[in-house]
C-alpha cells in the first residue's frame, strides 16, 4: 500500500493503545455508552414509553411510583428525562455526522484547490455564515422553514460545519504538498480520487475529534434553542424540561430542573472527557 | 501609509463578504421572515384591511427591489422606523447598543483576563495538580448550559428564596452603584460560562508556545519564569488570542447577550433583535444584520493590521 | 513595535474609558432627572405588567397593556367608575351625559371646558392648547385612514353615518363626515346608522383617546412613542422594559367623590381609600410601569420590596401564598405586608372547533356531517375543566357553561353544567355509536403559540383524548412563534381547534355573543365559522335593543344554541389576585379597559 496507508495504521493502533491507558477517558466512554444504551432502549420502545401520560398530581415529590416526581400536569419526570436522552442522541448524532461530512468535503475541496475559485468561495461562505450571530441565524432559519421540525438541525449543521472545514482545509493544505500526492498526480490519478481516497482519510483523526465536539455543542445548543422556542417540536428534550422548570424553580419545585440539568451535565461532561482523551491519543506529537 | 493602503485594500476585499452576509440574512430574515401583517391587525379585520396593511409594509414588491432598497439603507444608515413601535431605528439602536455594551463588557473582560491567568497557571504547572484541577474545572464549566447557570444564579443571588442581594431583573441605571447592582449577576453568569472555554483555549495556545525551541533555549539560559512568560511567550500567543477576542466583538456588540438580556429584562440590542426576528419587524432586522456585517468586515481588517503590529514577519502586501 | 505593544497590553486606560462610557451612556432618563428613589419627596408608584405595549398610538391600542398607558396620557370622552363593580360608565372628558334623540340615532355630547393638552414642541409656541370637539372628530376619523394602520375601526364600522364613505373617498381629514361633526368647539354630534347601545362604551376605550392633530402631523411615525395628550400623566421615557410617566401639572382639578365612584365600604373599606376623598387626582408624582414577561421574575421584583409595588400572583406561587382558596385568604406573612383583591376577569378562556374543516365540521356528505357533530361533542365531553383549572389557573378560576361570562348581568348561574362536566363513558359511547374508532379518527392538529405552558396544555389535552380512545399519534402540536402568526392561522381558518382567551371590551354579553355571529366569520372574530341563520337573526334583533329582560331572554336562548351545536369547550373565567404593598392606596384592576384606576393611586409617604 502507499505511504499514506501505513502511516494511518500506526497512528490508529497507537492511539487505541494510548486511549485504553487513559483512565478518565475510558470512564467517560463507559458513561457515554451507558447513556447510549438508554437511548436505544427508548428507540426500541423498551422503557420511558409513558412519558406523555398524565398519571400523577401536580408537582408530586419523589415516590416509588414516580422516581423523580411529577411535573405541573402530573407527568412522570423520570420517564421524561430518560426519553430526552434519546432526543439528545438523535440530535447529537445527526448534527455531528452531517456537519462533519459537510465540513470534511468542503474543507478538503477548499484546501486542495487552495488559492483558486473553489477555495475563495468556501472561505467566503465560512466568513459569511460566521458573521451572522448564531441564535439569529437559527431563528431566521426556523422561520424561513416555517416551523419544520428539522429546522433546528438544519440551522445547527449550517454553522457547525465551519470549524471542521477550517481544520480540514488547513490539514489538506499541508498534506497536498507531500510526496505521495505528487506521486499520485504523476501517475495520473484524477483529482477528486486523490482528495477523497488518499488525502481525506488522513484527516480522519481530526474529523473524529471534531465530531465529538460537535455532538456536545449540539446538545448544549438544543437547550437554549428549546428555551427560546426554536428547538425541539415533537417529543421531549432536556431543553424543554429546563424551559418548563424556569417558572417552577421560583415556586420551590426543583425536580424538573435538577433531573434535566444533572443528566445533561453527566452526558456532556463524560463526552467531553472522552473527546479530550481521544484528542490526546490521536495527537502525533504527544509521545507517551 | 503602507498601513492605510493595506487597510483600503482589505476593506475592498471585504465587500463580497458584506454582500454575502446582507444577501443571506436578507433572504432568511426579511424575505422568508414572519409576516407582520397579522400582528398589526385589529380584532375583526376585513380582507381589504389585510391587503392594505400588507401594502403598507411593502410585502408586495419584487425581491430585487427590496434587496436593493436594503443595500441603500445600509449605505446611508437610514433604516426608517420600526414597524412595531414607530421609533426611528437609529434611535432605537443608539439607545440599546450602549446598554448591551455596558452589560457585556465586564463579563467579557473578566472572563478573558481570568481565563488568561488561569491558563498561565495551568501551563506553568503543566501536568501537575494545579493544571489538572484547572482543566477539570474548565470541563465542568463547559458542560453546564448557559441557561442553567443563569436560572441558578438568579435563584441563588437575586430571588427571595436565595440571598436576595441583587435585583431580579431590570436596568434602572443612573449611577455607578446602581450599575454594579444590576450588572453583577449577569456578569457572574457570563464569566462562569466563558471561563471554561477560554481557559482551555488559552492554555492550549500557551502550551504550544512553551514547547517551542526558543522558549526552551531561554529557559536553559536561566531566564526567570515571569520574564520568560512576558517577553518570549505572551507576545507570540497574542495572535490567536487577538483573533479570538476581536472576532467575538461584533457579534457581542450587535446581537448582544441575547439570553441574558431576555432573562434579566435588560433593554439591550440582543433582545430587541430577537423580538424583531420573531415579529418580523423588518427595519430593525435589516439594521442589525447590516451593521453586524459591516462590523465583522472591520474586525477582520483590525485583526490583520494588529497581526502586523505583533508579528513583523507578516507582510502587508 | 515593543512600545505600542506595551501600550496595548497595558490596561490602565480601561477604567477611565469605562467611566467615560458610563457617564455618557448611563446618565439619567430623558428628563435628565435622577432615579426617583434617590430623589427626596417624590411620590412614585411602580406598576408591573407582563407585556409592554408595542405602540402608544391610540389607533393601535389593541390590548390592555397599551390601554394602561393611553388612558392615562390621554382623555377619553367616557370612562368607568373607579370602584363600582360591576363596571359602570361615567362621563370623563364629556361634560355630563349626552343628549340622545328619541330614535336613539343622534347623540349630542358636550365637552368640558378649559381642558388643555400638555406643553409640547408640536404646538406653535410649545404651549398646549385647549381640547376641542374637532379633536374628537379627528381622533375617531384616524381609525378609518389606512395610513395609520388602525386596529379599532371595527368598533364604529358601518355604524356612523358617512364615515365609511369618507374612507372610500380617500380619508381626507379636511372633509366633513355627516355623522361625526363638531358643532362648535365644545359640542360633538354623532349620527348613527342604526341604534348602537354600546356606543358610549366604545368612547371609553383606549382607541377613542383624543389626540391633537398637530402632534400626529409633527411626529409622523414617531407619534407612536410620543403621546401628546390631556390626561393625568405625561410620558417621560419608553422602552420595552419600562415606561415612566410624570404627573401632568395642568390636569384639570376634579375632587374625588367616592360615593359617585361606586365606593362600597363593606367590601372595599380595608384599603384606606377614604384618604383620597375630596382631593383632586393625580396624587403621585411619578408613575412607572415595569414590563416583566416572566411571571416568577415579576413576583421576585415584587417581593423584594423596593421594586414593583403591584403584581398579580403567578399561578405557581398560589399554593405558597394562600392558606385557603375558598374564600381566598393570604398567609399571615403576606397579609401583613400586602393588600389583595381577587378579581374575576371580565372575559374567559375557551376552545372552539373550526367548522370549515371538513374533518370535524361542515361536510358535503350529510352523513359525515352528522358524525362530525358527534365527534365534536365527544371531544368536548373529554375535557377535564377542574384539572385544567388546577394545573394552569391556580384552581381559583370559575368554570361555567356557555359563552355568557359570569361578570355580565345577563349571566345565568342556573344554566345546566352538563357541557362542562367530564364524561368519558358518554364520550366513548358517542364515538362508538357513530362509527368512530382508532383507525378512522382524523388527525387532530392543536395549534398554540410557542411557550412552555401551552405545550403542557397540549400534552394534558392529548392525555384526555387518549382516555376516550383517540390515539395519541393522531393528536399533534403545531406551534407558532408569535401571536401574530397564530392569529393569521385562525383568520385563514387553517386550524381545526382554536384555543383562545377573550377579554371583554365592554361589560355587555353582546361582546361574546358576536363571536359566533355568521358574518363575523374568518377573517373576523368568529373563529368557529358557524353560520346559523336563526342565531344570526336573534343577534341582529338584540344588537339594537337596550338592556332589558326581553334582551336577556334572547341572549340566553342564543347561548343555549351554541352549547347544543357542540361548537366549543367553554369556559373558564380566570381569577386574578392583585397584590400591592400596603403603602399604596388603590384598588387595582385591569379588566374591560385596563388601567383606569391609575389616576387615583396614592402612596403613603
Amino acid at each position: 500500500m502507499s505511504v499514506a496507508a501505513t502511516r494511518r495504521q500506526s497512528l490508529w493502533s497507537k492511539a487505541a493503545w494510548k486511549l485504553r491507558r487513559d483512565r478518565f477517558g475510558m470512564l467517560g466512554l463507559a458513561v457515554v455508552l451507558a447513556y447510549f444504551v438508554a437511548a436505544v432502549g427508548v428507540w426500541l420502545g423498551l422503557w420511558a414509553t409513558g412519558w406523555g401520560d398524565v398519571a400523577g398530581g401536580k408537582w408530586d415529590s419523589v415516590s416509588s411510583e414516580h422516581w423523580f416526581g411529577t411535573n405541573l400536569i402530573g407527568q412522570d419526570i423520570f420517564q421524561r428525562s430518560i426519553y430526552s436522552i434519546s432526543t439528545a442522541f438523535e440530535i447529537g448524532l445527526i448534527v455531528a455526522v452531517l456537519s462533519t461530512l459537510l465540513g470534511a468535503v468542503l474543507g478538503a475541496m477548499a484546501g486542495f484547490f487552495s488559492g483558486r475559485a473553489t477555495d475563495e468561495f468556501v472561505v467566503w461562505l465560512m466568513g459569511v455564515l460566521d458573521s451572522i450571530p448564531f441564535y439569529l441565524l437559527v431563528a431566521a432559519i426556523a422561520f424561513a422553514l416555517e416551523g419544520n421540525p428539522w429546522s433546528m438541525h438544519v440551522a445547527m449543521i449550517s454553522t457547525f460545519w465551519i470549524t471542521t472545514a477550517r481544520l480540514v482545509r488547513g490539514e489538506v493544505i499541508k498534506l497536498k504538498g507531500l510526496e505521495f500526492v505528487e506521486a499520485a498526480h504523476a501517475i495520473g490519478v484524477p483529482e477528486y480520487t486523490i482528495i477523497f481516497r488518499h488525502i481525506l482519510p488522513n484527516t480522519f483523526h481530526i474529523l473524529l475529534v471534531q465530531s465529538t465536539i460537535t455532538f456536545v455543542a449540539a446538545i448544549k445548543s438544543e437547550v437554549i434553542l428549546s428555551f427560546l422556542g426554536l428547538g425541539v417540536k415533537d417529543g421531549m428534550s432536556w431543553g424543554l424540561m429546563i424551559s418548563e422548570s424556569t417558572f417552577e424553580v421560583l415556586a420551590g419545585f426543583f425536580n424538573n430542573f435538577l433531573a434535566a440539568s444533572v443528566l445533561m451535565f453527566g452526558l456532556v461532561m463524560a463526552f467531553s472527557i472522552f473527546s479530550d482523551a481521544l484528542q490526546d491519543a490521536l495527537d502525533p506529537r504527544q509521545v507517551s | 501609509m503602507e498601513v492605510l493602503q493595506y487597510s483600503l485594500r482589505r476593506l475592498v476585499a471585504g465587500i463580497p463578504l458584506l454582500l454575502g452576509v446582507t444577501f443571506i440574512s436578507f433572504l432568511l430574515m426579511v424575505y422568508f421572515g414572519p409576516d407582520q401583517t397579522y400582528q398589526l391587525l385589529g380584532k375583526n379585520p376585513t380582507a381589504e384591511q389585510i391587503a392594505e396593511i400588507r401594502a403598507e409594509l411593502g410585502y408586495d414588491q419584487p425581491f430585487l427591489v427590496r434587496y436593493a432598497d436594503y443595500l441603500r439603507e445600509v449605505a446611508t444608515l437610514d433604516f426608517g422606523n420600526s414597524n412595531s413601535t414607530g421609533e426611528l431605528v437609529t434611535d432605537l439602536l443608539a439607545r440599546t447598543i450602549p446598554v448591551s455594551l455596558m452589560l457585556i463588557l465586564p463579563g467579557f473582560l473578566l472572563g478573558n483576563l481570568l481565563a488568561l491567568l488561569l491558563a498561565l497557571l495551568a501551563a506553568h504547572y503543566r501536568s501537575r495538580w494545579p493544571d489538572k484541577g484547572i482543566m477539570a474545572f474548565s470541563v465542568v464549566g463547559m458542560s453546564i448550559s448557559y441557561l442553567i447557570v443563569i436560572i441558578a444564579f438568579q435563584v441563588i443571588f437575586s430571588s427571595s428564596s436565595g440571598l436576595g442581594w441583587f435585583p431580579v431583573r431590570g436596568w434602572n441605571v443612573h449611577s455607578l452603584a446602581e450599575y454594579l447592582e444590576y450588572v453583577t449577576v449577569p456578569t457572574l453568569a457570563t464569566v462562569f460560562v466563558a471561563l471554561g472555554y477560554n481557559t482551555r483555549f488559552y492554555r492550549s495556545v500557551i502550551v504550544e508556545e512553551l514547547n517551542r525551541d526558543h522558549v526552551r533555549t531561554a529557559r536553559a539560559f536561566g531566564v526567570p519564569p515571569a520574564k520568560l512568560l512576558y517577553r518570549n511567550v505572551l507576545k507570540n500567543c497574542l495572535i490567536p488570542i487577538i483573533t479570538r477576542v476581536v472576532f467575538t466583538i461584533p457579534l457581542i456588540v450587535i446581537s448582544g447577550a441575547l439570553l441574558v438580556e431576555t432573562y434579566f429584562g435588560i433593554p439591550g440590542v440582543g433582545k430587541v433583535t430577537f423580538d424583531a426576528i420573531t415579529t418580523g419587524d423588518q427595519p430593525v432586522l435589516k439594521a442589525v444584520v447590516g451593521l453586524t456585517a459591516v462590523l465583522f468586515v472591520l474586525a477582520q481588517l483590525v485583526v490583520d493590521v494588529l497581526y502586523r503590529a505583533v508579528d513583523p514577519r507578516v507582510s502587508l502586501s | 513595535m515593543t512600545t505600542s505593544l506595551k501600550a496595548l497590553t497595558n490596561l490602565r486606560w480601561l477604567p477611565a474609558a469605562l467611566m467615560a462610557c458610563l457617564a455618557a451612556c448611563g446618565g439619567g432618563d430623558d428628563a435628565g432627572n435622577s432615579s426617583p428613589g434617590s430623589s427626596a419627596g417624590l411620590k412614585v408608584y411602580r406598576h408591573s405588567m407582563d407585556e409592554s405595549p408595542t405602540s402608544l398610538d391610540p389607533v393601535q391600542a389593541s390590548n390592555v397593556y397599551a390601554n394602561h398607558v393611553l388612558i392615562n396620557a390621554y382623555d377619553t370622552l367616557f370612562s368607568y367608575q373607579y370602584l363600582a363593580r360591576p363596571y359602570v360608565l361615567k362621563p370623563n372628558l364629556a361634560d355630563g351625559w349626552p343628549e340622545i334623540s328619541t330614535d336613539t340615532l343622534t347623540y349630542t355630547i358636550r365637552l368640558k371646558r378649559g381642558v388643555r393638552y400638555i406643553d409640547d414642541p408640536c404646538f406653535p409656541d410649545g404651549k398646549g392648547r385647549e381640547v376641542t370637539a374637532a379633536d374628537v372628530v379627528y381622533s375617531l376619523k384616524r381609525h378609518f385612514d389606512p395610513a395609520t394602520r388602525p386596529q379599532g375601526a371595527w368598533l364604529w364600522q358601518g355604524r356612523i353615518v358617512g364615515l365609511d364613505a369618507w374612507k372610500e373617498a380617500g380619508s381626507n381629514y379636511d372633509q366633513e363626515v355627516e355623522g361625526l361633526r363638531a358643532l362648535d368647539d365644545h359640542t360633538l354630534q354623532i349620527k348613527l346608522v342604526q341604534p348602537y347601545p354600546q356606543l358610549l362604551d366604545t368612547l371609553a376605550q383606549g382607541y377613542s383617546s383624543v389626540v391633537p392633530r398637530e402632534a400626529v402631523e409633527h411626529y409622523g411615525r414617531e407619534f407612536g412613542i410620543r403621546p401628546v395628550g390631556s390626561g393625568p400623566f405625561r410620558l417621560v421615557s419608553y422602552d420595552t422594559a419600562r415606561i415612566v410617566m410624570d404627573r401632568n401639572p395642568g390636569f384639570r382639578q376634579e375632587p374625588v367623590d367616592l360615593a359617585a365612584e361606586g365606593y362600597d365600604p363593606a367590601t372595599q373599606g380595608q384599603y384606606g381609600l377614604e384618604r383620597i376623598e375630596g382631593r383632586s387626582p393625580p396624587f403621585i408624582d411619578r408613575l412607572e410601569f415595569q414590563f416583566i414577561a416572566d411571571a416568577s421574575a415579576r413576583w421576585n421584583s415584587f417581593t423584594k420590596g423596593d421594586e414593583a409595588q403591584y403584581t398579580t400572583i403567578p399561578n405557581e406561587q398560589i399554593d405558597r401564598v394562600l392558606t385557603s382558596k375558598h374564600p381566598i385568604t393570604l398567609k399571615p406573612e403576606y397579609a401583613e405586608k400586602y393588600f389583595f383583591y381577587a378579581g374575576m376577569e371580565a372575559g374567559f378562556i375557551f376552545q372552539t372547533w373550526n367548522l370549515l374543516d371538513p374533518e370535524f365540521g361542515y361536510n358535503e356528505d350529510p352523513e359525515r356531517e352528522r358524525r362530525n357533530k358527534a365527534l365534536r361533542c365527544a371531544v368536548i365531553k373529554s375535557f377535564d375543566w377542574p384539572a385544567r383549572n388546577d394545573s394552569f389557573y391556580g384552581g381559583i378560576g370559575t368554570i361555567f357553561p356557555g359563552i355568557i361570562v359570569p361578570v355580565v348581568p345577563e349571566f345565568d348561574p342556573d344554566l345546566s353544567r352538563v357541557s362542562v362536566t367530564r364524561d368519558v363513558a358518554g364520550a366513548r359511547k358517542l364515538l362508538e355509536d357513530n362509527g368512530w374508532n382508532a383507525a378512522n379518527l382524523p388527525m387532530f392538529t392543536f395549534g398554540t403559540t410557542a411557550n412552555v405552558l401551552n405545550r403542557l396544555m397540549f400534552e394534558q389535552f392529548r392525555a384526555w383524548l387518549k382516555d376516550i380512545g383517540y390515539p395519541p399519534e393522531k393528536v399533534v402540536l403545531k406551534q407558532y412563534a408569535t401571536f401574530g402568526d397564530i392569529s393569521k392561522a385562525w383568520k385563514q381558518a387553517e386550524l381545526p381547534w382554536v384555543v383562545k382567551g377573550w377579554g371583554l371590551d365592554y361589560p355587555d354579553a353582546e361582546n361574546t355573543l358576536q363571536l359566533f355571529y355568521g358574518p363575523n366569520s374568518s377573517p373576523g372574530s368568529n373563529d368557529s365559522n358557524w353560520r346559523n341563520p336563526e342565531y344570526d337573526a336573534l343577534y341582529e334583533q338584540s344588537s339594537v335593543m337596550l338592556p332589558s329582560p326581553e334582551r336577556t331572554e334572547i341572549y340566553r336562548r342564543m347561548n343555549e344554541m351554541v352549547i347544543d351545536a357542540c361548537l366549543t369547550a367553554t369556559g373558564l373565567a380566570r381569577t386574578r389576585i392583585h397584590l400591592w404593598h400596603k403603602d399604596v392606596i388603590a384598588l387595582p384592576d385591569r379588566e374591560i379597559v385596563g388601567g383606569f384606576f391609575l389616576k387615583y393611586v396614592d402612596v403613603e409617604d
